[in-house]
């Protein structure tokens, strides 16, 4: 009985070292808002950064660092220096839900949180609401096109978006009728296939073939005869990972050589993809026969340029940075931190609970209020006592009732170096139409 | 700082009832069940479907089987019984006499199957997506936010790991246990003394298989979401790598694994400073996880709380414990 | 009817990359007795291997070796320096299991920051597409197909022929006694290790090609059919392996064309699960993984 209470009292031992541990660091935080202007805040990244797609948590730290230097340069955000960290959520809710909690518990000077992927968003939304942090998520689940948490912002539009806006783009503009969904089986891809369904269906295309792929196979040939047996007029993708560049690998090999015409959702915008796709099938091919829909960013004007510059410099501290200058994810976080960073300095708080809903403010613009595409002039209006509107990297945002900024849609390819070319334009009314088509 | 408190000590529940229920199958009985995971996703899905209100409510944007809207405790308690019911089939192939490591990586084939099936059938379990806006117990008594609710779930879910804690006590320690440590050492010779091996093997695969059901309800109930990616098969090794390190078959080095591995040391590294390019810190974790397995095998492989002797122990054991009475009850 | 045709000519290519990687994992497992879950992740790292010197503007066939001999002293160093001390310390076979599992955790997470989280394609020619019916094959391919079956009779002759693969056989079937009749069992181990190693760093390099586009996490995708295969032909039997990667190679590639592309690996494995209940010891083995009696 000794013997075994000894062994008792060293494991409880333990435990209560690692807890005190524990505890020791997350007493240690600086100070809430309010305190010395000296305190810095902190831009929580909180992404999957390692597992399946640990390719995304990069991305989104790509944007909170430009942003932090543009912050920084500009004397901080009412003189508090602004620093990025990144909170690894491994691509799942489980692992999500304790990240989040340690964020938010040990990190007191939180001014707004960034990512939140499909992956996790479910999970680490109602955390940061509660907790009254400032989110931009990058989630396209439709569950939060309605939602009521009032910390939670979108610049990008839910999935189902995406798939109307491909159909659009494919029979309008380039006049195909029979298309094959070709998406992986997994969260972010398969929200496209009902809603491309139903808005082909319900506007006279046929959809000869849809296969959900199981990601990371290490051939798709047999699922690719199939599909060439159906004879499409065009692809509509999105399978991230090698998942894509061995489809259309496969594709061009069975199809003796020639690639059909391949479709992409906004996630197929992204530099990772580029690489992998035209390694497989070679990057005259991608240039040739790929086209995406995108939201309507430019990659020009000032906003934009503001954001490259600084893009670009942060390349010491992350030398990837720089490739993600076409990113859609990369420029809207970074508007997204930009707008939280210019309704603190009008609110003149540090409180998010003061200073969260005039981020709406910020970036739809109140009446009279002055365009800004630089943090610098944001404070040197703010100081005039003018109130701003942030036009950045993204272009404008329309923020609705619940927090979700819709754009038009712009019918894009990529030129041989990897940079988006437009080549259409939808305006919200064609989008509008085809919604209503699909049911959405 | 609540909601970080609360949220470790729920983890460390569910935790240490998994680890508990991988200690009676693996340390008590040699079992082998590297498809745990798949009893407490079972779990977590079973009080899902069940607390949730039918698939069109919220407008539609998830499709699953039943959505009973049922209220606590049954879901809990129907996950639990679904833990046990998974255990009867999945046992068949762990009945078998099968060398433990080849057992080990067919129940790994079988914990993939799984995922793949409900990945790949969105109108199951909502395939990828997985399931969210799982209501909590008696949210709509209570509000699921406050402290209060929050501290009062810790404490419930504290509460149901300290009972099966003295449930795990009362078998390893009743003759039952004698029998299932018999049957881990030679099972021939308990086969000779008139032990039926079938059925000790597959009652413990069914207690193992509910503790397991149970744990996931509890998981799923806190968090409120659950899919696909919560219970890939890594997972279930780092519950069996917590039981190696806290000492497997003696339910105190359960607790101190589940203590140490999946929430001590996971969330001690969480405090590193940051440094390199994004991604460097959260690979080099996964590197730590992987040298503390290592670490812990080669330095203290009988785990740091190891299973006490209970036979005649020979005399260079007795010279060790010092104390031969120390190592009888 | 075409597309089955199609489908089993793509099970070629896919049940000879299996091969090649399941022979290597199963024989590791029969000879040196350690099911090495860090496989594909040392798949995975020949891979890269080959794809350093392949980027670097040499082809890839030539850059096949490097991935073998990359495959061969990596596994090699991971027995001395990993497996075999622990043996050595009497760890048991599940812990052994463990084992592997961490260094596979070790090893894919060190390499995420060296040669980054996105996929990479080797620099590769397809070659001509032949035709032979419905079955269309690159002529990439009918070499892949060519080296597994080169492969696996070189593995037959060195098993067969061979002194080595006599002492490896024995050393498989109960080292002590293998020890006891002058065969050195140390050595033996190591060359199973060099030449196991060799077919991983052949099989990853092979696959890579194959499929066209891989990333690291690619390396635990590899893994679940090489198990799948092994335990249906039977651990530790080559031709047994050789017989699970025709059964899985063509199951995954015929399922999707009669069924759904989605369910493909799930009716491979539900052959697989159907054996363990019949046959839990595998098609060919007639022990080897059965518990000892007693």
């Amino acid at each position: 009985m000794l013997a075994r209470h000894h062994r008792v009292g060293k494991g409880a031992g333990v435990l209560f070292a690692t807890l005190s541990i524990a505890l020791a660091a997350c007493g240690s935080p600086t100070t809430a808002g309010g305190s010395p202007s000296s305190s810095p805040l902190l831009i929580g990244v909180i992404a999957p950064f390692t597992g399946a797609d640990a390719a995304l948590g990069p991305a989104y730290f790509a944007a909170c660092l430009p942003a932090a230097r543009a912050i920084n340069n500009a004397g901080g955000v009412m003189g508090h220096m602004v620093s990025c960290q990144e909170f690894d959520t491994r691509g799942e809710p489980a692992d999500a839900v304790p990240a989040a909690q340690q964020m938010v518990a040990s990190h007191s000077n939180l001014m707004a949180v960034v990512g939140c992927t499909s992956d996790e968003a479910s999970s680490v939304a109602p955390i940061l609401n509660q907790a009254h942090i400032p989110m931009f998520c990058m989630t396209g689940q439709s569950e939060f096109n309605k939602t009521t948490f009032t910390y939670f912002h979108r610049l990008v539009p839910p999935d189902e978006f995406d798939a109307f806006a491909m159909v659009g783009s494919a029979l309008d503009h380039f006049n195909y009728k029979k298309v094959a969904l070709v998406f992986g089986n997994d969260i972010g891809s398969q929200a496209f296939v009902g809603p491309a369904m139903a808005a082909l269906q319900g506007l006279g295309a046929t959809v000869t073939i849809n296969q959900a792929i199981a990601l990371g196979q290490p051939s798709y040939r047999t699922e690719v005869t199939a599909m060439l047996a159906t004879h499409p007029d065009v692809i509509f993708t999105e399978a991230l990972g090698p998942t894509d560049a061995t489809y259309m690998a496969e594709v061009k090999q069975l199809n003796n050589g020639t690639m059909l015409p391949f479709m992409g959702t906004s996630a197929t915008i992204d530099p990772v993809w580029f690489k992998a796709v035209t390694g497989a099938v070679g990057v005259q091919t991608v240039v040739d026969k790929f086209t995406a829909v995108d939201l309507g960013v430019s990659f020009s004007g000032p906003g934009y340029d503001e954001f490259k510059t600084n893009l670009d410099a942060v390349a010491s501290q992350f030398p990837a940075a720089p490739t993600y200058s076409q990113r859609g994810a990369t420029l809207h976080l970074y508007d997204g931190i930009m707008q939280a960073a210019l309704a603190m300095d009008e609110t003149k708080s540090t409180d998010p609970t003061v200073y969260n809903s005039v981020i709406r403010d910020v970036g739809n613009g109140v009446t009279g209020a002055t365009t800004v595409n630089t943090y610098a002039a944001g404070v040197a209006a703010i100081k005039n006592g003018q109130k701003v509107r942030w036009v950045g990297a993204g272009g404008l945002t329309n923020y609705n009732q619940y927090n979700n900024s819709q754009q038009g849609y712009i019918i894009v390819k990529y030129d041989a170096s990897g940079n988006e070319v437009t080549i259409g334009t939808l305006t919200q009314a064609q989008t509008a139409a085809i919604i209503a088509a699909g049911g959405g | 700082m609540t909601y970080y408190l609360t949220t470790v000590l729920v983890y460390a529940a569910v935790d240490i009832l998994a680890c508990l229920a991988i200690s009676l199958q693996f340390g008590v009985s040699g079992i082998v069940n590297f498809s745990f995971i798949i009893f407490q996703a079972a779990g977590a899905y079973t009080a899902a479907v069940l607390s949730l209100p039918r698939d069109t409510a919220n407008g539609g944007f998830q499709t699953y089987i039943l959505g009973l809207n049922l209220s606590f405790p049954l879901p809990w308690i129907a996950a639990t019984l679904v833990g046990a019911l998974l255990a009867p089939p999945i046992g068949l192939v762990v009945l078998r006499r099968l060398r433990s490591d080849y057992q080990a990586i067919a129940m790994l084939v079988l914990s993939v199957i799984a995922s793949l099936v409900v990945t790949n059938t969105p109108a199951f379990l909502d395939g990828a997506a997985g399931l969210s806006l799982v209501p909590q117990p008696l949210s709509d008594k209570f509000n699921p936010y406050s402290e209060a609710y929050l501290w009062a779930y810790t404490a419930g879910a504290l509460i149901l790991a300290v009972i099966v804690f003295f449930i795990a006590q009362r078998i390893i320690n009743s003759p039952y246990g004698r029998s299932l440590r018999a049957m881990r050492e030679n099972e021939v010779a308990a086969k000779a003394l008139g032990k039926n091996a079938v059925a000790l093997k597959m009652t413990v695969f069914v207690v193992g298989g509910a503790i397991a059901g149970l744990s996931g309800a509890i998981l799923v109930g806190f968090i409120t979401t659950w899919a696909p990616s919560t219970w890939l098969y890594p997972e279930t090794l780092i519950l069996f790598a917590a039981v190696i390190v806290g000492g497997r078959g003696n339910n105190y080095g359960a607790v101190l694994g589940a203590l140490l591995v999946p929430v001590g040391f996971e969330e001690a590294t969480r405090y590193l400073p940051p440094f390199g390019p994004p991604g460097l810190i959260p690979a080099l974790e996964w590197v730590c996880i992987g040298g503390l397995i290592l670490g812990f095998l080669w330095f203290r492989p009988r785990g740091v709380l190891p299973e006490r002797r209970r036979v005649f122990p020979p005399r260079r054991q007795v010279a060790e414990v010092g104390n031969p009475s120390a190592s009888r009850d | 009817m075409s597309l089955i045709v199609a489908a089993f000519g793509f099970g070629l290519v896919s049940m000879s990359i299996i091969a090649i990687s399941a022979v290597g994992f199963t024989m590791q497992f029969g000879i040196t007795n350690m099911i090495n879950l860090a496989y594909g992740q040392v798949m995975i790292a020949s891979a890269y291997a080959a794809y350093a010197l392949n980027n670097a503007g040499v082809s890839i066939w030539l850059s096949l070796p490097v991935g073998a001999i990359f495959g061969a002293v990596f596994s090699f160093l991971l027995n001395r320096l990993v497996y075999a001390p622990f043996q050595r310390k009497g760890t048991n076979l599940i812990g052994m299991v463990i084992i592997s599992l961490a260094v596979s955790l070790v090893i894919a997470n060190v390499m995420l920051p060296i040669v980054g989280y996105y996929s990479v394609s080797y620099h590769q020619d397809p070659g001509t597409t032949y035709h032979f019916g419905s079955i269309a094959l690159t002529g990439e391919q009918i070499l892949i197909i060519a080296l597994a079956v080169v492969v696996m009779l070189a593995i037959y002759a060195l098993l067969r022929f061979t002194r080595l693969g006599k002492a490896m056989r024995a050393t498989a079937a109960n080292p002590t006694l293998a020890r006891n009749c002058g065969i050195p069992t140390a050595r033996v181990v190591d060359l199973a290790w060099l030449i196991t190693g060799a077919l991983c760093g052949v099989a990853g390099t092979v696959a890579g090609m194959n499929s066209d586009s891989f990333s690291v996490a690619s390396g635990s995708e590899f893994l679940i059919p090489i198990i799948a295969a092994s335990i249906l032909g039977g651990a530790g039997s080559p031709y047994g392996a050789m017989i699970g990667a025709v059964i899985i190679g063509e199951m995954t590639e015929i399922s999707a064309a009669i069924i759904s592309p989605e369910y493909k690996q799930v009716v491979a494995f539900a052959v697989l699960v159907l054996v363990m209940v019949l046959r839990p010891q595998g098609l060919l083995a007639k022990r080897g993984a059965l518990a000892a009696a007693g």
